[in-house]
């Protein structure tokens, strides 16, 4: 749209354009603030043929809010528009504002019931793919269409939330490892090696494995149920309608959050989950600290915290996406929603096993 | 604005087959929703009332025919023309799915501040207290949804579907699970949208009082099919069996 503003030497005018609509409000309001030093600015309404009711509620905020602004030739219709509180809305037509995307939508048929595993899992792959552009133009600086601070919430409940039962867990995991192998590795009189096999297992194996399921079963499930109960509500829906994808919406900053809060989650486990070694093969075993680190780092690298810590990074993902898909594709009842928490916790499992599985077999 | 647009057509459907999954539920739809008025769907239960609502709204795709907005065909595989859709619509939904986790004001901002994220904030607190102020609620902005009554959780979605003025507003279901006196202030209020505004509306319901109080023009599903199509005057004026049996006994045996 032509910038169709101009000033005057010795009064600041700015004249507003003919279609004077939402996209065209804000630089209007910037360019006011500019002339903020000027001791009366006159704003001419005089070509304004079409507008919104972002045009009207700015005639209405300088009304109230900018004294020195004179406001000129206010059309009829945009005065019986202010008048009436709201705004003047037949035919208004808004071009190609806000388009966004090109993939083929994937939402259209979540009414649908998909029929066989073939259908399922292409609809999952879809799914997949749309996410997976939504985050990539979210992460090069297309901010729109995702709630502002939601990320971090989704961090403080995925990272922050999770700490508690995250520490006590891999801790028992690590004393029973501990406990269960010093038996057989006497046998030989290897004790000492007890400190390489907990330090491997734990920070190649065990820590990423624990970790991915305990978020399968509690940010997992409450992605599902939350999502799954704002299906049945219709509130997907509304987002939709309202241009708002809800991939994007939803999706973006729940991965966006698990993608943070795992690597905490990870260098903590590992922390904690050797220290129930550290300290079982010392109390029980007799093993001095020292002794246990010093044999560890002879045989634990940066690589094995690494892959570890890529590893749980993905797990992660697969949480998210699986629990996420769960609760997006539910039908129309509330029933459904239970069902789909309990599947997803299901998938999710399944999903961090299978991938394990894939690492296992890149990596040794 | 375009003067000979307000006359005319604004949705169109041309041998509308809908349903979910390849299963037709009604067929062989052909009507058109003039601008500046309002259009109800009715029908029984069961009849394919919201079936044909999420058609036209672009959530699901039909399964033959098309549908026209503002004489564009929708493409329904194609993002764009579904995002041009949706961005001129407001849908009010059943239960108004306003998000739970934002207050009030945050949902009808929603909408705005997702599409726009360029306006200044003065100004679009200006636009929320507007359309909360046309539907009664200003002094509930900062509210969450699971505070208001259904009545406001309605009205508050349907300053939420008002806020980016849209030409054409479809409502679901906007009466039910409401008491007389709450749904017969929801229809006044789509009725002054229509006289104030010139807004064009498109009401799914099956409450016979609410369909009397605001039709212009009525579409009633039955059997899989349009059944009748006109103004109430001519319903009246019918003898069909159903068509008296639907609008002109006592209203309590269709309920849903």
């Amino acid at each position: 749209m032509a910038d169709q503003r101009e000033e005057r030497t010795g009064e600041a005018l700015i004249r507003l354009p003919r279609s004077f609509r939402l996209p065209e409000v804000s630089p209007a309001l910037s360019r006011l603030q500019k002339l903020a030093g000027e001791s009366q600015v006159v704003l001419d309404f005089g070509e304004v043929e079409e507008f919104d009711s972002a045009a009207v509620a700015f005639l209405r905020y300088l009304r109230k809010n900018v004294p020195q602004a004179a406001i000129v030739n206010v059309g009829g219709k945009l005065a019986m528009a202010e008048k009436a509180f709201g705004g003047e809305s037949a035919s208004v037509s808004r071009g190609a504002g806000a388009e966004q995307g090109r993939i083929p939508r994937f939402f259209a048929g979540l009414g649908g019931r998909s029929s066989g595993i073939v259908d399922r899992v292409g609809h999952f792959l879809l799914m997949l793919s749309d996410e997976i552009y939504h985050l990539g133009r979210y992460v090069f600086r297309e901010r729109r269409g995702v709630y502002p601070g939601e990320t971090w919430n989704q961090l403080y409940f995925m990272g922050y939330r999770s700490y508690p039962i995250t520490i006590i867990l891999i801790f028992l995991v690590g004393v029973t490892i501990a406990v269960t192998s010093s038996d057989q590795l006497r046998l030989f009189g290897a004790d000492v090696y007890l400190a390489d096999l907990i330090g491997l297992s734990m920070l190649r194996e065990l820590v990423p494995l624990m970790t991915g399921i305990i978020l399968a079963g509690k940010v997992g499930a409450a992605v599902a149920a939350e999502l799954a109960t704002m299906s049945v509500l219709e509130e997907v829906d509304a987002l939709q309608t309202m241009g708002v994808s809800p991939a994007r919406f939803l999706m973006v900053p729940r991965l966006l959050g698990i993608t943070m809060a795992v690597p905490l989650l990870v260098v903590i486990a590992d922390v904690v989950g050797i220290s129930g070694g550290v300290i079982t093969a010392s109390v029980k075993f007799g093993i001095p600290p020292s002794a246990f680190i010093d044999e560890m780092m002879n045989v634990v690298g940066w690589e094995d915290f690494f892959w570890g810590l890529v590893k749980t990074v993905v797990f992660g993902w697969a949480v998210v996406v699986g629990s996420g898909y769960k609760g997006l594709t539910v039908g129309r009842s509330a029933a459904e929603v239970g069902r789909a928490t309990t599947e997803s916790v299901v998938l999710s499992v399944s999903l961090i096993v299978l991938i394990d599985c894939i690492f296992a077999f890149i990596l040794y | 604005m375009v003067p000979d647009e307000m006359d005319s057509e604004i949705v169109r459907a041309s041998n509308l087959n809908c349903g979910y999954g390849g299963e037709v539920v009604i067929k062989g739809l052909n009507f058109s929703v003039p601008a500046g008025r309002i259009t109800t769907v009715a029908g029984l239960s069961g009849s394919g009332k919201t079936t044909l609502l999420k058609t036209l709204t672009g959530l699901i795709p039909p399964i033959e025919g098309e549908v026209y907005f503002s004489g564009q065909k929708i493409d329904y595989r194609s993002e764009t023309s579904l995002n041009r859709l949706y961005q001129r619509i407001g849908v009010l939904y059943q239960n108004g799915a306003l998000l739970n986790s934002l207050n009030l004001y945050q949902n009808v901002a929603l909408p705005v501040r997702m599409l726009h994220p360029q306006i200044p904030k003065k100004i679009l607190r200006e636009m929320v207290f507007n359309r909360l102020s046309q539907v009664g609620l200003m002094d509930s902005s900062t509210k969450m949804p699971s505070e208001l009554s259904g009545g406001m959780r309605k009205r508050g979605a349907l300053a939420r579907a008002l806020i980016l003025d849209p030409d054409v507003v479809f409502c679901d279901e906007p009466s039910s699970g409401l008491d007389p006196i709450t749904s017969g202030s929801l229809d006044e209020l789509l009725v002054e949208m229509r006289d104030t505004f010139r807004m064009t509306l498109v009401v799914v319901t099956h409450e016979v009082r609410s369909i009397e109080r605001i039709s212009d023009q009525v579409l009633l599903l039955h059997g899989g099919r349009l059944f009748f199509a006109g103004e109430m005057a001519a319903i009246s004026a019918s003898d069909d069996r159903f068509l008296r049996a639907f609008f002109l006994r006592k209203e309590n045996e269709d309920d849903s």
